[in-house]
């Protein structure tokens, strides 16, 4: 794949295999399974309708596409998205299109095999978070797009930050001799300059959510609380398949 | 070799690897569990060049999380200096610890793109129908046909945006909206086509499975062999780790 260059910051981390102990490989990948039950199950379990389906496919397949892309400022950041795509397809679908993604990702080393379920935990928050936020200041404080598009992308991030300190203070190194206390530290530092990286994630998301608002924003009409009419919602959903 | 081996045989090396770099806490093991995944990837006859350029990613992940232990891991001190009127320094165990984290992280990419590169598209659609959830296999296998065009598309519009001068945009928010620009028209460009896809899926008769064209088949004996003995020297590993050390003599 062309494009891909030489990373400098990031908006949060893909944990890679081998840091954790097959203990806690087993309970994030069990706790992940039980947060995505919930969205699996709303979305109709076997019988996803088609037309969310190929949505969730395409998103994964740009979401993937990104990760591979620098922007070429202050030094190079490389993106994740997952807040934005929480907010295009909203927490259910996004929480299907992250694991995906993950599943893809680790096939390229962005993030380990056995890693998928913490890493699927991290985005998860990203997911739900970017939706409810930009959902809330947009119907609610009644921002712009950018602000909110900024606000939500730039909260989740930061709460998806210390939940990787936590995964991570919880879990400990494998081979490090560091009590849990001095392994938060560390990790605190890390999530001080995560923070940074979500400023700058926040503002593309801001840009982007603006960009959509202008040339396609029946795309945002869900998550900005504007309603559909009924022939359109069923045209949408598509015939769900037996 | 590597291409005609069975991706059942592949798949499931793979998963053993995983779990190998979990359980592995010698150096020396790691780095020939490491050695052996490269070796695995030669075997295909696999660009080493474009590995190398695969690492970057989990090579900066695992420097990120692991970087600040190298200070503060107790150990022997291998250098110092002072900085802001503190002494920070480096320590073997620090340096130990990156470097066993490095090696575990890279083996499984090396491995896990062996496994992908020489893998057919239908041979990776029948494992994951068969093993994930309907729903998610469905998403997983519609994606994965597209994923590879989309980074395609993205990279020649940024190609695009260079050969006009686009590398010549200066200032953090113009260039941060020029790429806002790209990504939000990629997520458009998606709907769009989602919008299409769906169509013709349902004008196709699509019932919620992915009919398969091709039939995978099962290992054969020297594919079960393989498997059974790597994973019965996973079991003696993790054996020596959790219950009683058998390589107490290394």
């Amino acid at each position: 794949m062309r494009g891909l260059r030489r990373r400098a910051q990031m908006a949060h981390i893909h944990l890679e295999d081998g840091a954790f102990t097959i203990f806690w490989v087993a309970v994030w990948t069990l706790a992940a399974m039980a947060l995505l039950a919930l969205p699996l199950l709303k979305l109709g379990g076997k019988n996803i309708p088609t037309r969310k389906l190929a949505i969730a496919s395409m998103c994964v397949a740009v979401g993937f596409a990104i990760f591979q892309v620098e922007i070429p400022v202050f030094g190079g950041i490389h993106i994740n998205l997952t807040p934005f795509i929480g907010i295009l397809v909203g927490p259910s679908l996004g929480s299907l299109t992250v694991l995906v993604i993950n599943v893809f990702s680790a096939a390229v080393g962005h993030g380990g095999w056995g890693m998928i379920g913490a890493n699927t935990i991290v985005n998860l928050v990203e997911v739900f978070l970017g939706y409810y936020i930009y959902r809330a200041m947009r119907t609610r404080v009644k921002t712009g797009r950018f602000t909110a598009g900024f606000g939500a992308a730039f909260f989740a991030l930061a709460v998806s930050a210390f939940i990787v300190v936590g995964i991570v203070t919880a879990s400990e190194i494998q081979d490090s001799t560091q009590t849990r206390d001095e392994t938060f530290r560390n990790m605190l530092i890390l999530a001080a300059a995560n923070l940074v990286a979500a400023v700058m994630e926040g503002v593309v998301t801001g840009y982007i959510v603006s960009y959509i608002g202008k040339v396609r924003p029946d795309l945002l009409d869900d998550v900005e609380g504007r309603g559909k009419d009924e022939t359109t919602l069923r045209a949408e959903e598509g015939t769900p398949h037996v | 070799m590597l291409h005609r081996m069975n991706a059942w045989t592949k798949m499931a090396l793979l998963g053993i690897v995983v779990v190998f770099v979990i359980v592995l806490m010698d150096l020396y093991l790691i780095a020939l569990l490491f050695a052996a995944t490269v070796a695995f990837y030669s075997l295909g006859r696999l660009p080493l060049r474009l590995l190398v350029g695969w690492y970057s990613m989990p090579v900066l992940f695992v420097v990120t999380i692991s970087i600040l232990f190298m200070f503060t891991e107790p150990g022997e001190e291998l250098a110092s200096i002072e900085l802001l009127g503190r002494r920070v320094a480096v320590t073997d165990n620090g340096v130990l610890l990156l470097v066993k984290l490095l090696l575990r992280a890279l083996a499984v990419v090396t491995f896990s793109l062996a496994v992908f590169m020489t893998t057919k598209y239908s041979h990776i659609a029948q494992i994951a129908s068969r093993t994930l959830p309907q729903s998610l296999a469905n998403v997983f296998l519609l994606s994965y046909r597209f994923t590879f065009e989309t980074t395609d598309e993205m990279s020649d519009v940024i190609d695009a945006i260079h050969a006009r001068n686009g590398n010549l945009v200066r200032g953090a928010s113009r260039q941060t909206k020029l790429f806002a620009g790209i990504f939000a028209l990629a997520f458009v460009h998606a709907f769009e086509r989602a919008e299409r896809i769906a169509k013709a899926m349902e004008a196709r008769g699509f019932n919620g499975t992915f009919p398969m064209a091709e039939k995978l088949p099962r290992p054969g004996v020297g594919g079960y062999a393989v498997v059974s003995l790597t994973a019965l020297a996973l079991a003696a590993v993790t054996y020596s780790r959790y219950v009683e050390d058998l390589f107490g003599w290394w």
